[in-house]
């Protein structure tokens, strides 16, 4: 990974420019937008029969709101500082160990906190452990920054088990977000009171992040990543912007690892596991590394897949590794960096014009992903699958065996054939892509 | 010698440097006046560019002294000397590439002010700073390319920019590396300009290989041979001195 000379591509140029006032007022009506959102989904999912909320969509929502928390203040570090941590989830799995044990102390009458507050024990907990680490680990930065995270990372994991008392051993700490002690009343023993409760504070956590970019620390940590160097000849010391930035990062981790605390009532090792930090990672380069929203737009994307198509295919986690290898070839910038290579075009009005082309893309792209699926689900089929007791149906009617030759055969050759035609489209697609931009560039320069 | 009695705002004491073996910089000492314009002359690798390292912090020496304004900096990181008030270029432009110029001439500006690594301020919010933010861009004459990303701007705009980034925070001993190099003719002329009046009023070292920006510039000259220094003196001098002729002008000068 091109950590320490990255050379900003011309879409990684576009971002973090201010935006003019038109586009501020915009932004201000997508935050509202994303709340409404937020509030009223569950209600799409509502069964009005029984009086009922859906389980699954309520803990898959509530998930996406503390993964966006953790995501986001991964890219803290990644994006904004240029420091890629591969052990990012020691912070939120210890903000969890500290919110479990807290929850438990309150429930036994030693503290009192209101269930709204407990986030900031995790909050808390993820800054002084980000201290503690952040200390150690950002005395360097690019790839020893990295390879210190990975150590740490294993560290703390190691330690997870081996230190019981803390950490709970295997079975991790079981906990009670029930405690009774609320500002609102609320008990916390429904699911819905729950996500509600997530919602407030990953936007608490979504506004404070975004802000953060806007203050001399933001910008600092933005400056040491294009250029420490230079940031230490304005008077600053490269060092100590990192571990300020470590140091947040750790506190949004915190509260992140204290939802999912309060959420699934127990937090075993898993939480400060390498998987755990991977999955920040995945989210934020999916989504896009570059700007303040990537990650969020990666995590939803994500922890879909993982709520939803590990219901439907045991290669779910397969499919998320394509995806993670596919947009790190041909979208390094993610889906924000996608959307935003759009904007010159669009513009100068013209963005209709790539609209037949794409659709062109689209029908060989969709035979691409059918083909390969199939391959991998009856791979999947064959090894583990039938043992399972599965039969294999396609579309819900028609059957097939994959312990034959020609649904394999008919599989492979769809591939290939629908890979070479998707090349020549997306061929196509590049030549009335550079001529729109071409276009655009010189209205950009004539006006 | 310019022994006239003002107050010295750089002083370098048998300074010495070596990498490994090898000693580049071979005890030099220098006298550089509050105020004056010093430039500093000599042949490729004589270790021009390793005496502004020392100077600034980016190496320490391996003996002598360097004091700003009369206060020892050898063991001071490149941050603290920066905050005692001296500034420095790079002869390879240095800026933050993938921010926008607006931004990084206000980020030149935070320290100075006194931000330091402040989290609380909304910099928008943030008036006076952005105000005097604005003046600079207008004086380094890239208000129009506010928005650009640093990556982006022409190479003559991104030496400008480096030397806004420079002098923003108020530094009173500027070292500018090089600052016209590769630049063409008018740009060369409109660089002297703007380096004269940033600096108005502070003292100024720079190393700088074309002649006509040394000699339009320079109150006083000094010729670095061999990590040596081999003279000291005002333009004209310099001009007329054999031993530098010989070592350094020879055939240019002829």
């Amino acid at each position: 990974m091109t950590m320490e000379t990255a050379q900003p591509g011309p879409a990684a140029l576009v971002r973090s420019i201010e935006p003019a006032p038109a586009a501020k007022t915009r932004s201000h009506w997508l935050w509202l937008a994303a709340v409404a959102i937020a509030l009223a989904l569950p209600w799409l999912f509502f069964n009005w029969s029984t009086g009922r909320h859906s389980g699954f969509v309520l803990i898959m929502l509530s998930e996406i709101g503390l993964m966006t928390i953790f995501a986001l203040s991964f890219n803290m570090q990644m994006g904004q500082s240029g420091l890629l941590s591969f052990g990012h989830a020691i912070l939120f799995g210890l903000g969890g160990y500290c919110t479990a044990h807290a929850l438990n102390a309150i429930k036994a009458g030693g503290l009192w906190l209101p269930t709204e507050l407990v986030p900031l024990v995790g909050g808390l907990g993820g800054l002084a452990f980000g201290a503690f680490f952040g200390f150690i680990a950002t005395k360097q930065r690019a790839t020893a920054f990295a390879m210190i995270t990975l150590g740490l990372g294993e560290l703390v994991a190691a330690a997870a088990l081996m230190f019981t008392g803390f950490f709970g051993g295997e079975g991790g700490i079981s906990t009670n977000r029930v405690t009774g002690v609320s500002l609102l009343g609320a008990s916390y023993s429904a699911s819905w009171q729950v996500y509600y409760l997530i919602v407030a504070w990953t936007l608490i956590s979504t506004v404070l992040m975004r802000l953060q970019t806007q203050t001399p620390l933001g910008r600092l940590a933005n400056a040491t990543r294009d250029n420490f160097e230079r940031a230490e000849f304005i008077g600053y010391d490269p060092r100590m912007v990192r571990f300020c930035q470590y140091l947040l990062s750790g506190f949004f981790a915190g509260i992140a690892g204290a939802l999912y605390a309060i959420l699934y009532e127990i937090v075993t090792f898993d939480t400060v596991s390498a998987p755990k930090s991977a999955t920040a990672l995945l989210a934020t380069y999916i989504g896009g590394v570059g700007g303040f929203y990537g990650p969020i737009l990666g995590t939803i994307l994500i922890v879909l897949l993982q709520s939803g198509v590990s219901l439907l295919s045991n290669a779910w986690l397969l499919y998320v590794g394509v995806l993670f290898v596919v947009m790190v070839m041909f979208a390094p910038n993610g889906i924000l960096g996608l959307i935003a290579m759009h904007g010159p075009i669009a513009r100068s009005g013209r963005v209709a014009a790539l609209i037949v082309p794409y659709l062109r893309v689209l029908l060989p792209g969709l035979m691409v992903v059918g083909a390969f699926v199939l391959l991998v689900e009856m791979a999947s089929f064959v090894t583990i699958g039938a043992e399972q007791g599965k039969s294999f149906k396609l579309g819900g009617a028609m059957h097939i065996d994959p312990f034959t030759l020609p649904p394999w055969v008919a599989a492979a050759a769809a591939l290939v054939v629908a890979t070479v035609w998707l090349r020549l489209e997306a061929r196509a697609l590049g030549r009335v892509w550079d001529g729109l931009s071409d276009e655009a560039k010189r209205l950009g320069q004539a006006s | 010698m310019s022994a006239s009695g003002a107050p010295l705002a750089l002083k370098l004491e048998n300074v010495r440097k070596s990498f490994g073996l090898t000693e580049i910089i071979r005890g030099v000492s220098l006298d550089i006046p509050t105020g004056q314009r010093h430039a500093i002359i000599g042949p490729n690798g004589a270790g021009k560019t390793t005496l502004f390292n020392l100077i600034s912090g980016r190496f320490p020496p391996t003996s002598g002294r360097i004091l700003l304004d009369g206060f020892p900096i050898n063991d001071l990181s490149p941050c603290q000397i920066n905050r005692r008030g001296l500034s420095r270029s790079f002869q390879i432009t240095s800026v933050f590439p993938r921010m926008s110029v607006f931004e990084n001439i206000r980020c030149g500006l935070l320290w100075s002010r006194g931000y330091k690594y402040s989290f609380w301020h909304l910099l928008g919010r943030e008036k006076a700073l952005n105000e005097a933010s604005e003046q600079l861009l207008d004086r380094l004459n890239l208000a129009k390319r506010r928005n650009v990303m640093a990556g982006l701007l022409s190479y003559a705009e991104q030496r400008a920019l480096e030397i806004g980034i420079t002098i923003g925070g108020g530094a009173t001993v500027i070292l500018l590396d090089e600052p016209t190099a590769g630049m063409s003719h008018s740009e060369t002329a409109y660089a002297m300009d703007l380096i004269r009046s940033v600096t108005e009023g502070r003292t100024l070292v720079m190393v700088e290989h074309d002649m006509s920006v040394v000699f339009g510039l320079a109150d006083v000259i000094s010729v670095v041979v061999y990590g040596e220094v081999i003279a000291t003196d005002r333009p004209d001098r310099i001009r007329a001195n054999k031993a530098v002729q010989e070592a350094y002008l020879g055939t240019e000068a002829a």
